[in-house]
């Protein structure tokens, strides 16, 4: 199995099957050795409080790549991927053959030849995503560089390992913050690695989607009966709470088309004969092995040259909105936008350097709750005027500044913030419990708050903490005196205060395509099954108003609670908040905590090089202040 | 003349000097010629699906008819215009979706009923019978207007017709935004939105004097 998993018991069940008696867990007694480097910049003062490119530290990068003969470059998004190898390849052209790009939305066939290509030492460096996290073993890796924070201590851990990748080797990740507040992270990470505290992965409870998919499957091959198939799939770990109203749904829903009452007789997929199910028809049969699988992919659009070469794809609604002749950064390249036909785009070569950058769906990942745990940690030190390692000496003059303007919170209070500025009232709430936690948190204050006074808000979230802003002032005393963090009624609060229908609508997506709900038609035939296409928004609304007891809605809202909201971390996180004292601080001006928030909430409003501009004109005037206080004031004097 | 229409949420505009009331059933009705118009039913689509063994549940097809009655009574009008795409596709006429229309059209018997052929209607004659309907090629003529299913320019009036199922995104504050469907009314050529409750609706970017109306619920806005 694998060292970078912290509920190996459980996955062990998982693979084998909860009646497996036979399986054992070998544990070897070799340590890994692993060297955990961070990048820094020189002072952090001048290095930016919020952001997440991290392209201020480019030579550094390229430096540091410079030293070893072959070097993987992690980033977090395909975004961030392209922009990177761009500026390696600017301040290093001479790279030019001997650095490559690897991401998930690139062409098969060049990530191949990139992987080739590493193995047989032809690279110096691949600046990659997490499409080289699995599965990639090297041999020739020096070095692995991780730019911003990983988010999570066995992704970390995983990441480095594609380092020295032979047993007693050394594994070396270089860290590479993307902003100040990160370098703490990277503190943080450190010594959750050194205590071993390594996130669980828990299996999806009983899937529905994947169940139909499957008995379709099993039917396509020859057949299954009832009690047979019962008993097997609950012998597996995700559906050993399967119940016999669960498992009869799906049989219907794959028999009859999933209602209670009265069956549609055109629908025939899987037929039963004499309490054998089988599929009878030819075409189901070939469509169904064309969607067999449960790795769904957003409308993608390929992107071909004019030769018929394939490049990759990028998102349907990115090329959507390029006209003819716009130029777009991609797999490296500058291209060129010709036409757009049959769910391809032609694109030439431009002979301009500049273009946009796609941007893919696929959010960033939360900050782990054993990471948020150990920055938590990390800051009660600061905030007792402890600073132990590198990383946090390195940042010790921007937390100073957060503790003059304001306070660093201790692992047993909550700090609050609270400013008024031309946009409103803002209050910064900084729970360090990762990005959906917050999200979910927000929204729940929000709506707990607006049913107290009549308030209207705009929200902003980032690992740390969120912002709320309104358009009237909301006394911080009212968090504490109407127990607004109390986790009661949680999930029914969560579900009134966040638009959870939306959310539900877009998981949905997913389900319905596992399902088979929705086609997506037969390779290179886009134009055939015309007919059944449909978005999975629409189909949500018309299951919604016409089945509203389809389990398969169901599973849609239950995922949005436990996954994408996070329920029981939620709780726990609340339960937690509810016992800790809240420090409300007034500020004067943003916080370097409350910095990046404001940041985040701007990023919708204004073009990022606005944001950047801001960003730094802000940071300018705040650094400015505390180092010479009360100095413009005496020479206005005299 | 001005006759009281009994549906609220509605709104009347004058174009090309005539009197439309625009319906948030996703209707035009033209009170001077007592027609409504409605555009892309796409009557038996989630049937379609199930035949195509997509197990889209029933019950679109008879709330839409259930509307296009509604539509018909109150607003009493005499003539019913298709602008185009009133079946899906001739695999979802199965039985059921047959009978409920022929029930349908028994209780409108005296409506006189024309379907402007839409790229849908292709090859399924049947359903002029179904309908007993007349089915002409685009664009009917009716001055000012010409009434049509693909949304271009025509020579012999303002066209009024369907095909492009609009929608717009409403942004409100923050990062919230809201798509719903309109009726968009350009220089030359108006656009209803699909009516059929199991369509879809396609973003259309605004322009320079167009007229937008959305659907917000059970009331119809102008927003541009």
């Amino acid at each position: 199995m694998s060292a970078t998993l912290g509920n190996t018991e459980e996955a062990l069940q998982t693979m084998c099957g909860i009646n497996s008696t036979k399986a054992r867990r070998i544990t070897s007694d070799i340590d890994k050795e692993m060297a955990f480097v961070s990048l820094l910049p020189e002072s952090v003062e001048r290095f930016p409080w919020a952001g997440h490119l991290g392209l201020p530290m480019v030579e550094q990068v390229a430096a540091t790549i410079e030293r070893a003969k072959t070097s993987l470059v992690f980033t977090n998004t395909r975004s961030q991927c392209e922009l990177w190898y761009q500026g390696l390849l600017s301040v290093r052209p001479e790279w030019a053959g001997e650095m490559a790009l690897h991401h998930g939305s690139l062409d098969r066939d060049s990530r191949k030849f990139v992987e080739d290509a590493v193995r047989d030492r032809k690279l110096k460096c691949v600046v990659c995503t997490a499409s080289l996290d699995l599965g990639v073993d090297f041999a020739p890796v020096e070095q692995v560089l991780q730019l911003g924070s990983a988010k999570g201590i066995a992704r970390l851990m995983q990441r480095a390992g594609r380092s020295g990748h032979q047993p007693g080797a050394l594994s070396t990740v270089v860290c590479v913050p993307t902003h100040a507040f990160e370098i703490v992270e990277f503190a943080a990470a450190r010594k959750a690695l050194e205590q071993e505290k390594i996130e669980s992965r828990i299996p999806l409870p009983k899937p529905l989607d994947v169940l139909s998919q499957h008995l379709v499957t099993l039917a396509v091959g020859g057949g299954f009966r009832r009690e047979d198939m019962l008993a097997e799939i609950r012998s597996a770990y995700s559906y050993r709470n399967l119940t016999d109203l669960e498992f009869d749904w799906v049989l219907n829903f794959v028999t009859e088309g999933g209602r209670a009452l009265g069956a549609y007789p055109e629908y025939r997929k899987v037929q039963q004969y004499e309490g054998h199910y089988i599929v009878e028809s030819d075409s189901v049969k070939q469509r169904h092995r064309m969607s067999i699988g449960t790795i769904t992919s957003d409308d993608s659009m390929h992107v071909v040259f004019m030769s018929g070469e394939r490049v990759g794809s990028v998102e349907e609604s990115f090329i959507a909105r390029l006209r003819t002749g716009d130029r777009f950064v991609f797999a490296g390249r500058c291209l060129e936008l010709v036409r757009t036909r049959d769910m391809k785009a032609y694109v030439r070569l431009a002979t301009s350097k500049n273009g946009v950058v796609p941007r893919w769906m696929g959010g960033r990942m939360p900050l782990s709750s054993e990471l948020s745990e150990a920055v938590r940690e990390e800051l009660g030190l600061a905030s007792n005027g402890i600073y132990e390692s590198e990383e946090m000496r390195l940042v010790e003059p921007l937390l100073r500044l957060q503790e003059t303007w304001s306070r660093i919170p201790d692992e047993k209070s909550l700090l609050v913030e609270h400013m008024q500025s031309r946009e409103g009232y803002h209050l910064f709430v900084y729970p360090f419990e990762g990005r959906l936690v917050h999200e979910g948190l927000a929204a729940l204050l929000a709506y707990r708050m607006s049913r107290l006074l009549p308030a209207t808000f705009s929200i902003s979230i980032n690992d740390y903490g969120f912002e709320l802003v309104s358009n009237i002032n909301i006394p911080v005393e009212m968090l504490s005196e109407h127990h607004l963090f109390n986790p009661e009624n949680l999930a029914k609060d969560i579900l009134r205060s966040m638009n959870a229908s939306e959310m539900a609508r877009r998981r949905f997506r997913e389900i319905a395509r596992v399902a088979g709900l929705v086609f997506s038609g037969y390779p290179g035939k886009s134009k055939t099954s015309r007919q059944v296409q449909v978005s999975s928004g629409l189909l949500f609304d018309v299951f919604s108003e016409y089945d509203p007891e389809n389990l398969l809605l169901h599973q849609a809202q239950r995922e949005v609670l436990e996954q994408q909201l996070e329920e029981s971390r939620l709780r726990n996180a609340m339960k937690r908040l509810s016992k800790s004292n809240l420090i409300a601080v007034e500020l004067q001006r943003p916080s370097p905590m409350a910095m990046p928030l404001m940041v985040e909430s701007w990023r919708g409003k204004v073009s990022s090089e606005t944001i950047a501009e801001r960003v730094a004109r802000m940071q300018l005037g705040l650094t400015k202040k505390p180092s010479k206080p009360g100095k413009s004031k005496s020479s206005k004097v005299s | 003349m001005n006759m009281q229409i009994k549906i609220s949420g509605h709104v009347e505009i004058e174009l090309e000097g005539e009197k439309l009331v625009l319906l948030p059933q996703r209707a035009i009705y033209w009170q001077e010629r007592k027609m409504l118009m409605v555009a892309d039913v796409h009557l038996g689509k989630a049937a379609t699906f199930r035949a195509q063994n997509i197990a889209i549940p029933a019950g679109t097809t008879e709330k839409d008819l259930q509307t296009l009655s509604q539509l018909v009574v109150q607003t009493g009008a005499e003539h019913l215009v298709f602008l185009g795409d009133l079946v899906h596709n001739k695999r979802g006429l199965t039985d059921r979706i047959c009978s409920l229309i022929l029930a349908w059209r028994e209780h409108h018997d005296r409506l006189n009923i024309i379907l402007v052929r839409g790229n849908h209607d292709k090859k399924i004659p049947a359903i002029a019978e179904l309908m007993r309907m007349e089915i002409v090629e685009e664009p009917l003529s009716m001055p000012p207007f010409a009434l049509k299913h693909h949304p271009d320019e025509d020579t012999s009036g303002y066209v009024l017709c369907g095909h492009t199922h609009p929608a717009v995104r409403l942004h409100g504050a923050g990062q919230k935004s809201l798509r719903l469907p309109c009726f968009a009314f350009g220089n030359r050529v108006g656009i209803l939105p699909a009516f059929g409750s199991f369509t879809g609706c396609a973003e259309i970017e605004t322009t320079e004097g167009e007229r937008i109306f959305v659907l917000a619920g059970d009331t119809v806005v102008e927003v541009h």
